[in-house]
């Protein structure tokens, strides 16, 4: 992939609001070939974005282009793009195979019983096809789902939450499958609010917060970002002082301050460490724990962080 | 190999007041109010009840219009004498609208829930099957009767200030309220009631709705038809199965006096114990199958 | 094209709907018989005036058709699988007019069969009276059809929006007020079963035939082509 190559999905200066609420605020990234991953918190406007990338919903302002065309009201378009949407659209009256098979014919592919065997092999459903898929579990179902969205062999591929309900035998497969894809030259944007997931696969991330863009590019450097940046924990406790001079002394501890109003802020770029040992202490001190609550959701103090920088 | 470790990170029990059943039952009643007015749901879902209530308000208020307008004219007491419509007819007027109304509304509180599952979310609450649908048809049957109380009302007003002696009008029909209050009640636990069961049956509202209307609509014609073609008892019985008209029956015993949509009917001439007990049965029936369909529901 | 109509299809058939249906359906052709066995038999006008325009075309076609039309979209709306179809590399007509289709076909052949018969034993098995309401049930499911699809698709409130059409618009205000007549989907038929035989349906003031066929066609072009704008501008769930 030469650095001049033009991008697949381009998003030029994107907002949307609904009303008074501005869901994506002005947002503007390229998409290439190869897996990136699209990450935020609940909430975020990662599926709104999402929604306008696919053409689903209109942009308020701004534009989206995918191989250079305009995305919405382009209908053509949906033959080289795959959509799987974050909730569980089937026709459950319908047998599985016979959904895939419908949506090959919808999509305009040639041969399509033999593209739904591709499809349903390709998410190893062929055992099941041939029932209703009101019958199928969560996890068969978003599968069979999967297959609906690869039997036209789409160039591009967008996935919202797609291993939401997902079990851990399913989510080896899928992400597997995931990564052969992207080799074979295809464009996916996946989208998730699960760090681990997006990290194991997605070589770009973008993170959305609060409907910003507020970081892209390899996943390293924002890993990099997020742990140079410490947590901020606040704990209520009947003897601060006491659990202050204590807790200073742990290793997941960076800095400790008491509040006038006595809650101890602690500093800590180890929050996990920090979950067992600080109860622990406090149980050895005989000091009671009355609250504990992180004051800084970790993407949001990178956002700030960076906003700052 | 690894141990477990199970950690304490300080979770503390509520220590505030558990309210329990009766809470639950109220929580779902409110719900329901606001569901079937519209309210904490956007400007949209309040277009429609408003609408049907402000219909219903508009027909009292041209009634009273309208009868003010010939008193005026022709001297007090002549839209009494003409027969122009009044309390007594009122119902009989608004029933389709009414009919409507519950048809549309009644689905918005029960299918939904079955629909998406919502329904078991309550049920693991301190609440039983027969709770909820109690609940739902109590709030129901209020925002209908508040529906029928309300353009009466309008009209009684209307009347009364539109009466030369305003006054006197309403020390000789004061009695027309509490009359068209009661019949009211009958109009609407007949109405909340049937268009509950309706709702009971499907998932889907539009089905609901439809079925119920169709129900009314395409029933009247058939047996006004029939009860005409018939003659002696065998009509009478007939055209006691016109939906429309079965609260209408109680409303004319109530007012000793038979409305304008019934003073033909070949059921009018049952005795008023056949009418009323009719009404009753007519709800009653289906309220004891909405009953039986949700009390032994468990999540 | 043909995948959406099957699908449609499916998701309009469901047995107990399709028993109600039939039941409805019936009801016309029931009351006729009644009203036939009595030596005083109602003139052609009455009986077109309660049971071919109140009844059929009034009240069992708008409401049947207001059930399955408003499914056609609604359904998809509500269970948010509309996309399954608009990620499609197909012009929005090729979603719009199959929906349209299948709703004709699952509702049109009860009522259709309704008015046959009726008029078959209403009019004495006079042809042309016969093909006259048959296609005049035929008409109104298709205009009835055309503007409750398109409902279902612009609203979540498509049942009651509907409901009040039919029960106020067509059942109230257009009984009484003839202006109403120009912008009334019954009249429209009535007007097409008056211009096949005007022979036996002389009487009443009704739209010429040539207006009637040009009303109906403006009405089922224009909801359709409603249908696929709004299907291309919409924000899909």
């Amino acid at each position: 992939m030469s650095a001049t190559s033009a991008p697949v999905i381009r998003v030029q200066s994107v907002s949307r609001w609904f009303g008074s609420v501005v869901a994506v605020s002005e947002v503007s990234f390229d998409i290439m070939p190869g897996i990136t991953g699209l990450l935020g918190p609940n909430g975020a406007g990662k599926t709104t974005l999402l929604r306008m990338i696919t053409g689903l919903a209109e942009t308020s302002s701004g534009t989206v282009s995918v191989f250079g065309q305009p995305v919405r009201d382009n209908p053509p378009l949906y033959r080289r793009i795959g959509v799987m949407s974050e909730h569980e659209t089937v026709y459950g009256f319908m047998k599985g195979r016979e959904f895939v098979t419908m949506m090959g014919e919808l999509r305009g592919v040639p041969n399509v019983e033999a593209a739904a065997d591709r499809a349903i092999a390709l998410v190893d459903m062929a055992d099941t096809q041939h029932r209703a898929m009101d019958t199928y579990s969560r996890g068969m179902r978003q599968r069979m789902r999967l297959a609906a969205t690869l039997v036209h062999d789409p160039e591009i591929l967008i996935l919202d939450e797609p291993l939401n309900g997902a079990d851990p035998r399913q989510r080896v497969h899928f992400k597997r499958l995931l990564q052969q894809l992207a080799a074979d030259g295809r464009t996916i944007v996946l989208s998730s609010h699960i760090l681990e997931e997006v990290e194991e696969l997605a070589e770009t991330v973008l993170l959305i917060i609060n409907g910003k863009l507020a970081a892209s590019g390899g996943f390293r450097a924002i890993r990099a970002a997020l742990n140079q940046r410490p947590y901020h924990v606040r704990v209520l406790c009947d003897a601060p002082r006491a659990l202050a001079a204590r807790v200073v002394g742990l290793p997941s501890v960076d800095a400790v301050h008491v509040d006038p109003d006595g809650a101890l802020i602690i500093l800590s770029r180890n929050v996990l460490d920090l979950q067992v040992e600080l109860p622990r202490l406090a149980r050895t001190a005989s000091i009671r724990l009355l609250r504990v609550e992180p004051l800084d959701d970790s993407l949001e103090s990178v956002f700030g962080y960076l906003v700052e920088q | 190999m690894t141990g477990g470790t199970v950690f304490d990170i300080g979770y503390q029990r509520y220590t505030g007041v558990r309210e329990g059943r009766g809470r639950a039952r109220r929580a779902v009643f409110k719900d329901s109010v606001r569901t079937a007015l519209g309210f904490g749901r956007g400007a949209k879902a309040k277009v429609l009840p408003w609408f049907f209530i402000g219909v219903l308000s508009a027909i009292g208020l041209v009634m009273a219009i309208v009868a003010g307008a010939a008193n005026r004219l022709g001297g007090p007491g002549t839209a009494e004498r003409a027969g122009l419509p009044s309390h007594v007819d009122f119902y009989g007027a608004a029933s389709i609208i009414m009919f409507v109304f519950a048809a549309v509304v009644a689905p918005e509180l029960l299918c939904r829930d079955r629909r998406e599952g919502v329904i078991n979310l309550y049920l693991v609450r301190p609440l039983t099957g027969t709770d909820y649908i109690a609940a739902r048809w109590l709030a129901f049957f209020l925002v209908m009767l508040a529906a029928a109380w309300a353009p009466q009302f309008i009209l009684f007003l209307g009347l009364s200030m539109g009466d030369a002696a305003p006054l006197v009008y309403l020390k000789n029909h004061w009695l027309d309220v509490p009359r068209f209050m009661l019949s009211g009640v009958a109009m609407a636990a007949f109405l909340t009631t049937l268009a509950m069961l309706t709702a009971s049956f499907t998932t889907r509202r539009a089905y609901a709705s439809v079925f119920l209307v169709g129900l009314v609509v395409i029933s009247s014609p058939f047996t006004v038809g029939l009860a005409e073609e018939m003659e002696g008892m065998a009509a009478q019985w007939v055209s006691m199965f016109t939906i429309t008209n079965i609260p209408m029956h109680v409303n004319d015993v109530i007012f000793g006096k038979f409305s304008e949509m019934t003073e033909e009917v070949p059921a009018r001439l049952f005795a008023n114990w056949i009418k009323v007990t009719w009404c009753i049965a007519w709800t009653a029936i289906p309220g004891a199958l909405l009953w039986s369909r949700y009390r032994k529901l468990t999540p | 094209m043909m995948s959406v109509y099957r699908l449609t299809l499916r998701q309009l058939s469901g047995k107990w709907r399709l028993i109600i249906m039939a039941v409805l359906a019936s009801l016309p052709v029931i009351i006729t018989l009644l009203m036939l066995r009595d030596d005083d038999a109602p003139s052609v006008g009455d009986f077109e005036t309660a049971i071919l325009s109140a009844m059929l075309a009034g009240a069992i076609a708008p409401l049947v058709v207001l059930a399955i039309a408003g499914a056609a979209f609604g359904n998809e709306v509500e269970d948010r699988t509309l996309a399954n179809l608009t990620l499609s590399p197909i012009p929005r007509w090729k979603i719009a007019l199959p929906k349209l289709l299948a709703t004709i076909t699952v509702a049109a052949p009860f009522i259709a069969l309704s008015a046959l018969v009726t008029a078959h034993f209403a009019f004495l098995a006079d042809s042309t009276a016969t093909i006259a309401v048959t296609v005049s049930a035929l008409v109104v499911v298709a205009l009835y059809a055309a503007a409750f699809v398109w409902l279902g698709l612009v609203s979540t409130q498509a049942i009651g929006v509907g409901l009040l059409y039919i029960v106020l618009w067509e059942g109230f205000f257009s009984g009484f007020v003839s202006g109403v007549r120009l912008l009334s989907i019954r009249h429209y038929a009535i007007a097409i079963m008056h211009g096949i035989d005007p022979r036996r349906f002389a009487a009443g003031d009704h739209l010429p035939l040539s207006a009637a066929i040009a009303l109906c066609l403006l009405v089922i072009g224009g909801f359709l082509f409603l249908s696929v704008r709004r299907l291309r501008r919409m924000d899909v769930p």
